[in-house]
């Protein structure tokens, strides 16, 4: 009784939601490992890109720049929270660095609310990637497929970055010892700086192109957060390729279930999360 | 004033003291080995040299530049460069990856090749993982690292550790031919008769004090110091 | 914490006279029944968060998943009339709320930090999507559950039901009232002890004998149960069960109130809630309405960077009191068995091996740590550990205690095979560890860090004694005393471990070890950065405490151990190079040779 169209339809959604679930996960991983800071303010970064996004495609009316503008500027406030406030908490407990990231958050979220209220908020598609394309087979929204073709590019461009150059390869020392770094003459402060602005630039990024999809309003975040947990929980947290696993994965699992029924797609995901943690609690590629 | 100095220093792992007023001084191109007893705080005086641990008195100068109280970058780019005990190389980059970046921040670096000369077996293995390197091979890209920057003065910490004689007499002539080009040394081992066949002189350390300072020539002619502090 | 110095019906006089004035005086600055009964549930709700995560360190995100289940199962027994008595329901709902608790915290609990964290908001949110489709047939999906009634007495001639706002204040002041002394003396019990000491250092707490993930999942069960009456509560107040009792921001909510209130006071979450609720309608009524939020976050990152004990936190210390559980009196006198002496009864049948590896040995894939190690130790014997750097003797340590599983060879204690028995239960059997880093619960005092140790003597790994006060513990104070006295330590019984100097520190770590009633002691590195003098101190406490006691001791220091030990093992890469007393090891050549790698003094 599988309606085939409906059923590759949907297994293209969930390859769009699950690119963009990874490309945000693997900001969110980055900053772990390397900071060893969970990030509860993700979430907001990712709102966050698509409001400046908006604003900027008010003014300019170009999709471009707004994507831009997006990601650069979520990734500047991530490097000044970095300076101003989270640096401050390397030395303190765990508990107390969830904390004031999930308190940035909140403030995050409220401070956007205050300033463009609680409505939702309209980006549409350029129009050039407006409407539908033949693939064959079906029938599939065009901007979707830009999306996956742009995060795909995106996350790619992660991977040069983190795999192929020097700066890359300074932040993967860094995971492994950050004193070692520094004792070569590397200022680690500084790249640990660098990082959360590019694991906050990767949110934004998401956030704005996502815009579309999804109308934005200042909660927009929340659930995504979440199921970054989910993705981070199933891949192994600190792993760039757990959170491309896991995020496909999740944006399937989330995509799928709903064919049968779409109350029940959350809940699948998270039991999928308590099966993971009871046979395997590192995660698909974690090590710790 | 002496090539590298360190005066009266006081070093602490939280509020347990360990150094209590160290002194030391190195000359340039000599090798001078730090030896002593486990505990006795000799891998915490080359960790205070290189701004790991901070010491809470006392001055470290080399080449007259004051390094106390400074950040371990800070101190590398000043050119003092130390291959730390456990070598502590980067498992997840390759061979080429870790000499790269140990070059990265050095104002005069090797060029590649000359450290692949230098140490023909790194060369074979430049596209290995470092975790997959045996411990011969990490202890000498771990040293090879710390030549890359043109290091002024070389801080060794039980460089010969947990690795096989037949490899510590590979690892030893290496040294040798460092130190017989001129290359400025602070080593410490346990392996007693490694590091007097390198060193001109020699400190012993008891407790976090400096107990002896001499000539290797006068260590050997000292049996009751080395029986009392390094032995049993 | 409540103050040390203010005993227990004093607080609950306070607490009780502040409930029933604030009916007369908080409505003259706008507050009504309504916002107070709403402030209580979030502070029931929150005595429950306080104990796992103010007193034992667990930070949930998901307290959300209790306080709806049981919220929504109280509601659908009263509304479906399954149950008529609003008592019971409520009843049914805290242990529904439990049993939730009970199901999450077996799973979650496996990990800490992020993951709990991580985990929490997951089950959190599953929980709201189970309330809102799968199960919507009972929990109203996203319409909720209305008409739930509200409590009444019918007993023979009272027939009285809480129908206005006042009578609901009242009812549900008196359930905070009983909830919060409940937890009180859940605080001021043994177990409350081993949670604070769980939340300081949970490994050590494992290795002085108590069974840390039971008190754990014991504790979160506890929470759960208050969750799940507070949602209950939420139901029956409100005359109908709204769903956003599942949703994160009730999670969040409840750890934001707690962080600013205070945690770890247990009525912080209550003055959290007091000020999240109250400042909401305020500035609501001077036109700031949507921007409330916003300013709590603010207060609640300002908080966390600057003040982390909270508003009342703050006031405390700023009053000069701790928050750390009530001190014990230190009136008891000589009663109870002396520690020393009692060991010491035991007749030291020298000879007797009680401590022994044989064949053990330690493999990390191709690297081999400990090679076919044969050791034993007999009754009363001091016994010397020596070897170069690397050559095995911590890893060997960690075996013997249970830290570490061998790869190979057999380990037994008074004769028995312990080969794979987990750190808990050798202590539990009788072998103790002190440890060359200091590791001791860092925010408690001497006493309470002593206690700990003693706890698990006398109570085994585990015991659910919620209720008695850590006082009513038969013999411990004049254990502890003992110890005190034994480490020198008598003066300095109340002062945190902060304050300590270095010295100090290292007895208490010898202290803790001995605490806990062993008949073998393993001393890693006893005199490690000490001065000449702390060192010729130790030596002497090290000797009275061999007495009746075996002692295995780690250490570089050869004067100090030569002049204690009764033998002497040489480890040396990973196998023992030579066994005998100290002056058969002196003039040992191959041992002379492993320190000083070949070279003889010419």
């Amino acid at each position: 009784m599988l309606n085939w169209g409906n059923f590759s339809s949907q297994l293209f959604n969930g390859l769009v939601s699950g690119a963009l679930l990874a490309l945000i996960s693997a900001g969110l991983t980055i900053i772990y490992g390397t900071l060893g800071v969970l990030n509860l303010a993700h979430g907001a970064l990712f709102m966050l890109g698509g409001y400046a996004g908006f604003v900027a495609y008010q003014s300019t009316g170009s999709f471009v720049v707004a994507v831009v503008v997006g990601a650069v500027f979520v990734g500047l406030v991530g490097v000044i929270l970095e300076r101003v406030l989270i640096r401050f908490f390397y030395e303190r407990p765990e508990e107390d660095q969830i904390l004031v990231t999930f308190g940035l958050g909140i403030v995050l979220v409220e401070v956007v609310r205050a300033v463009f209220g609680s409505l939702t908020q309209n980006v549409p598609a350029p129009a050039w990637a407006a409407g539908v394309t033949s693939l064959g087979f079906m029938i599939y929204p065009t901007y979707r497929l830009l999306v996956f073709g742009i995060v795909a590019v995106a996350l790619a461009a992660l991977y040069l970055l983190l795999y192929r150059t020097r700066l890359g390869m300074v932040v993967r020392a860094g995971i492994e010892d950050p004193t070692m770094v520094d004792a070569l003459g590397i200022n680690i402060q500084r790249t640990f700086m660098i990082v959360f602005g590019i694991g906050a630039m990767a949110a934004g990024f998401a956030g704005i192109v996502n815009a579309p999809i999804i109308s934005i309003t200042p909660n927009v975040g929340d659930d995504i957060l979440i199921e970054c947990f989910v993705v981070v929980v199933i891949g192994g947290v600190g792993s760039f390729a757990g959170a491309i696993v896991g995020g496909v994965v999740a944006g399937e699992i989330l995509s799928l279930t709903s064919m049968f029924n779409p109350s029940y797609s959350a809940v699948m995901l998270f039991a999928v999360m308590a099966l993971v943690l009871v046979a395997r609690p590192q995660g698909l590629f974690g090590t710790r | 004033m002496s090539y590298f100095e360190a005066e009266r220093i006081n070093s602490y792992y939280g509020d347990s003291h360990i150094l209590f007023d160290v002194s030391l001084r190195v000359e340039r191109h000599e090798v001078v080995a730090l030896l002593g007893r486990n505990g006795a705080g000799k891998s915490t005086t080359l960790k205070t040299l290189m701004g790991i641990v901070r010491a809470k008195s006392g001055t470290i100068r080399i080449d007259g530049t004051s390094l106390e109280g400074q950040p371990p970058h800070f101190i590398a780019r000043q050119g003092v460069q130390l291959v730390p005990e456990e070598r502590r190389i980067f498992g997840a980059l390759t061979v080429e990856e870790n000499l790269v970046l140990a070059a990265l921040s050095a104002p005069e670096a090797w060029p590649l090749d000359r450290i692949y000369a230098m140490l023909p077996r790194l060369h074979e293995r430049r596209g290995s993982l470092g975790r997959e390197l045996s411990g011969g091979e990490q202890q000498m890209l771990a040293i090879a690292r710390a030549l890359v920057r043109e290091p002024k003065i070389i801080l060794l910490d039980e460089p010969f550790e947990g690795l096989a004689p037949i490899v510590v007499r590979d690892l030893l002539a290496i040294c040798e031919r460092l130190a017989a080009e001129g290359q400025t040394i602070v080593i410490v081992e346990q392996n007693l008769a490694a590091a007097l066949t390198l060193a001109h002189r020699a400190y012993v350390l008891n407790n976090g004090h400096i107990v002896f300072e001499g000539s290797t020539a006068d260590l050997k002619q000292a049996p009751e110091i080395t029986s009392r502090y390094l032995g049993i | 914490m409540v103050g040390r110095s203010l005993p227990g019906w004093l607080v609950a006089a306070i607490l009780a006279a502040v409930l029933v004035v604030a009916p007369f005086v908080l409505p003259t600055i706008g507050a009504n029944a309504d916002m107070l009964s709403r402030i209580l549930i979030w502070g029931i709700f929150g005595l429950g968060f306080d104990l796992i995560f103010g007193y034992t360190g667990l930070l949930s995100f998901g307290q959300s998943a209790f306080y709806g289940s049981g919220g929504f199962l109280a509601a659908y027994l009263l509304v479906s009339g399954k149950i008529g008595d609003v008592f019971l329901g409520l009843a049914v709902g805290t242990v529904g709320g439990a049993l939730v608790g009970l199901v999450i915290g077996a799973l979650a609990l496996r990990r800490t930090g992020i993951y709990l964290a991580m985990i929490t908001v997951a089950f959190g949110e599953m929980f709201f999507f189970l309330e809102n489709s799968p199960l919507s047939a009972w929990t109203g999906g996203e319409n909720g559950l209305p008409n739930v009634p509200k409590p009444a007495i019918h007993l023979g001639p009272i027939d009285f039901a809480f129908n206005t706002d006042w009578r609901m204040y009242g009812f549900i002041a008196a359930i905070y009232f009983l909830g919060f002394i409940l937890a009180r003396r859940i605080v001021n019990s043994p177990f409350g002890h081993i949670l604070t000491a769980i939340r300081d250092n949970a490994p050590r707490a494992r290795a002085v004998g108590h069974a840390v993930q039971r008190y754990k999942l014991a504790v979160f069960v506890i929470a759960a149960a208050y969750a799940g009456l507070a949602g209950g509560l939420e139901g029956v107040l409100q005359g109908y069960m709204a769903p956003d009792a599942f949703t994160f921001d009730t999670s969040g909510q409840l750890v934001m109130q707690t962080i600013i209130g205070g945690p770890a006071t247990l009525f912080g979450p209550l003055i959290g809630a007091a000020v999240w609720l109250y400042l909401r309608s305020i500035l609501q009524v001077v036109g700031f309405g949507p921007a409330w939020k916003l300013v709590l976050g603010l207060v609640f990152v300002v908080l966390i960077v600057f003040l982390r004990h909270g508003i009342v936190g703050g006031i405390l210390q700023f009053a000069g009191r701790r928050t750390t559980p009530e001190a014990i009196p230190t009136s008891s006198g000589a009663q109870g068995l002396h520690l020393v002496e009692r060991v010491a009864e035991r007749p030291a049948t020298r000879g007797d091996v009680v401590l022994e590896a044989r064949g053990v040995g330690k493999r990390y894939g191709g690297i081999i740590a400990n090679s076919d190690i044969s050791f034993a130790v007999a009754e009363g014997e001091i016994r010397g550990i020596i070897g170069p750097n690397g050559a095995g003797k911590s890893t060997f340590f960690k075996m013997l205690t249970g830290e570490i599983l061998p790869t190979a060879g057999r380990i037994f204690l008074f004769g028995k095979d312990i080969t794979g028995n987990d750190v808990t239960a050798i202590s539990q059997q009788g072998l103790s560890k002190s440890y060359q880093i200091n590791q001791l619960f860092q925010k408690l005092t001497v006493r309470q860090n002593l206690n700990i140790s003693a706890l698990s003597r006398t109570r085994g790994k585990f015991r659910l004694d919620l209720i008695r006060h850590v006082d009513e513990v038969p013999e411990l104070n004049a254990d502890v005393a003992e110890t005190l006295r034994l480490l020198s330590l008598t003066e300095r019984a109340d002062a945190p471990v902060s304050e300590l100097a270095y010295g100090e520190k290292r007895r208490l770590e010898i202290g803790l070890a001995l605490g806990t009633g062993p008949r073998i002691l393993l001393l890693d590195e006893p005199l490690a950065g000490m001065s000449p003098q702390e060192r010729a101190d130790t030596v002497k406490l090290l000797k009275q405490i061999a007495r009746g006691r075996t002692l295995v001791i780690v250490e570089h220091d050869m004067d100090a151990l030569f002049g204690m030990a009764d033998r002497i093992t040489v480890f040396n890469e990973g196998h023992i190079l030579a066994e005998g007393t100290p002056a058969e090891i002196q003039a040992n050549p191959g041992v002379q040779e492993a320190y000083l790698g070949g070279v003889h003094a010419a």
